[in-house]
């Protein structure tokens, strides 16, 4: 334990509208989450403990997409009280998977779910960057543990945690896997940041791309080599997985589609 | 002027620590009653579902939730499979009953000990128990990894799985995986018992509420209180009620509140016909359900022992079973969570693109129960004050282990 307790930096840990499976990955980190914890002062994370301290904090890590009016107010309270924001996850960084309900569905689904007398208090599932200034993303639905430890020694250390340079196919690679897009199935590998350990398709499910598009990623290339096996709709249905909310990632998937020919 | 807000310490007062999601309680002292507020952004799965395909409902599913991905994976893709007719080996039932115990073992003790014991024994959080007692901090840690290690093996992560697949298994485990497993829970066997002892010691609120328990066993809901059903007619039975202020549910069988999970699964034997007289759990006081998640976490894992000594025996076979000629197109899958019996329904077109599909939650149908539970807290303990009554509510809402996010989904 430090001698000086004040001078740890003041966490706090929030989660939004999501399944709450990057704090699992948080909790999992073991015995690495008490190397942590006595490095961090976590004063606010409603799921781990009843004590909480206000602001200011020195970074507040936040989980889930704000959905909510009210979770919209706490982020922007907490973009004023914290000195970086850091998205925790793919609902966070990406809108991710309460992504996929476009906001001019969200009306019919109320009244089928619910009834047509129903209250909704959900507006639109968007990422924390549609609302506030985000320092760094943590990408991954959920999350990566090693990844998680990284980006965190790296703030403490009061670096600006870096992404990584590579796509999640040289992973893939390392790990043995057959290549998705040779045997002629959607893959989003080349495009989307490694950090991942390929774990999707080293078990035999696709790459969706929830660890972000990584810079420089070559778009129309990736469209002309799915299009010789998938349809257009199979294409924009695998981007809508966890892209839906993304525009930048639509517009050029959209655009590489117009653009492709044979 | 208007006061200004502060919504980090207002929320933080006004919402349930050390539960899955967002919920606040509204105590009527007058009234003597007990409300609660479901306040989770709604993500509307069942829409979401809607237009994609079969296979990627069991891909979708689980990111309901975080703690039981794999209970949601494992019911989409039996719905699933119902859907298109496909019967599955005796083998992959083996292999996901398997990937089950991990998802149990994994939440019974990220439940019990992580959030709920520190009601016990008078800390804040988990990690003080370092400090107060690390050996039986160690001890939880370990049964928590083994229970992640479980679904690394069987499920490709510890969250959110990545092997399955409809009529099997994208990628089975190897046997020296499966070995290594094996040893890996014959040595933690000791650790669940004294895990058990841990939660026999503990001096629980007292109090006695007329419980119904309702659990899964082969196709049937059994009570023991009244006459179950199919599961077929999950729909007809389990009733959802919409209410103001509320984006969850609230779940009644015939009208009236129930409770699922671990209790429930031990006095109806849904799992094992073990005897349990001997672990004194009262299945009249919902605090025992932390118990009960520790007893059954040590029932889960000698399941788990014999499973993967049959599995051992066997060629592990990876050919997936496949759709038959005329499938129904609509199919129910049913499966015990780790907080209780959840049922998913899917209906697709012939395609394979899904057209309708319903999800009841364990936590929709114990919301109910925490309520009567709750008012019942306040009568029995009426000579306590408000500020410990509102302690031992919390606490109560914490043991039933309500899972927000799944009930909103």
């Amino acid at each position: 334990m430090p001698k000086n307790i004040s001078k740890r930096p003041k966490i706090a840990i929030y989660d939004f509208t999501d399944c709450e499976g990057c704090e699992v990955k948080l909790v999992s980190v073991k015995e690495r989450l008490l190397h942590l914890a006595n490095r961090f002062d976590i004063v606010n994370w409603r799921l781990g403990q009843e004590q909480i301290k206000d602001g200011p904090y020195a970074a507040a890590i936040i989980e889930g997409a704000p959905v909510t009016q009210d979770e919209i107010d706490l982020l922007r309270e907490l973009r004023k009280k914290s000195k970086l924001i850091i998205s925790l996850g793919a609902c966070a960084s990406i809108a991710g998977i309460p992504g996929i309900m476009n906001k001019s569905e969200r009306t019919k689904w109320y009244k089928k779910i619910y009834g047509a007398n129903y209250k909704p208090r959900g507006l639109d599932a968007l990422p924390l960057s549609a609302y506030v200034k985000v320092d760094h993303a943590i990408h991954g639905c959920p999350v990566d543990e090693d990844e998680l430890i990284r980006t965190l020694e790296e703030l403490l250390s009061g670096k600006t945690p870096h992404y990584r340079g590579y796509s999640a196919c040289l992973e893939c690679k390392l790990a043995g896997n057959q290549c998705r897009l040779l045997n002629r199935q959607i893959c989003f590998g080349p495009i989307t940041q490694g950090g991942c350990k390929a774990v999707c398709v080293s078990g035999g499910s696709p790459c969706y791309g929830c660890f972000g598009i990584r810079e420089e990623a070559n778009i129309p290339t990736l469209v002309k080599i799915l299009r010789k096996f998938a349809s257009e709709k199979e294409i924009n249905n695998h981007v809508t997985m966890f892209f839906n909310q993304i525009p930048e990632y639509k517009n050029a998937f959209k655009q590489a589609l117009k653009n492709y020919t044979k | 002027m208007p006061k200004k807000q502060n919504l980090v310490m207002e929320r933080s007062k006004e919402y349930i620590a050390k539960i899955e999601g967002h919920g606040s309680l509204a105590i009527n002292w007058n009234k003597n009653s007990v409300k609660l507020n479901l306040l989770e952004g709604e993500r509307l799965f069942e829409g979401i579902l809607v237009g994609k395909t079969l296979e990627e409902m069991h891909w979708i599913t689980p990111r309901i939730c975080g703690v039981c991905p794999i209970a949601h994976n494992l019911a989409s893709l039996a719905s699933s499979e119902a859907a298109l007719g496909i019967k599955i080996s005796d083998q992959t039932k083996l292999l996901r009953r398997l990937m089950q115990i991990g998802q149990n073992v994994q939440s019974h003790v990220l439940h019990a000990v992580f959030l709920a014991l520190p009601d016990y024994i008078g800390i804040d959080r988990i990690t003080e128990l370092n400090k107060k007692d690390p050996k039986k901090f160690a001890l939880a840690l370990t049964l928590k990894e083994l229970g992640d290690e479980i679904a690394y093996v069987m499920a490709g992560r510890n969250v959110h799985p990545t092997r399955t697949t409809i009529g099997g298994f994208h990628n089975l485990p190897s046997k020296a995986e499966l070995k290594n497993l094996l040893d890996g829970i014959k040595r933690s066997i000791p650790k669940a018992r004294a895990l058990i002892k841990i939660f026999q010691g503990l001096d629980y609120p007292e109090l006695h509420v007329n419980l119904e328990l309702l659990a899964q066993k082969s196709d049937e809901v059994i009570s023991n209180k009244r006459r179950g059903f199919s599961i077929a007619d999950y729909k007809k039975n389990i009733e959802e009620k919409v209410r103001d202020g509320s984006t969850a549910k609230f779940g009644a069988y015939q009208g009236e509140g129930y409770m699922v999970g671990s209790m429930a699964r031990l006095w109806h034997q849904s799992f094992y016909k073990k005897d349990v007289s001997q672990f004194d759990i009262n299945f009249t006081n919902p605090f025992h359900n932390n118990l009960a998640q520790a007893v059954e976490t040590l029932f889960e894992l000698e399941d788990g022992v014999k499973i993967i000594e049959t599995l051992l025996r066997e060629k592990l076979n990876s050919t997936t079973a496949k759709p038959a000629k005329n499938p129904p197109l609509r199919g129910i899958g049913a499966i015990e969570a780790p907080r209780g019996g959840l049922y998913h329904e899917v209906r697709v077109n012939k395609k394979g693109v899904i057209t309708y599909a319903n999800i009841i939650t364990p936590t929709v149908q114990n919301l109910t129960s925490m309520e009567t539970s709750a008012t019942e807290l306040l009568k029995q303990h009426s000579g306590a004050s408000q500020k410990e009554l509102k302690h031992l509510i919390e606490m109560l809402i914490r043991a039933y282990d309500p899972c927000i996010t799944c009930s909103v989904h």
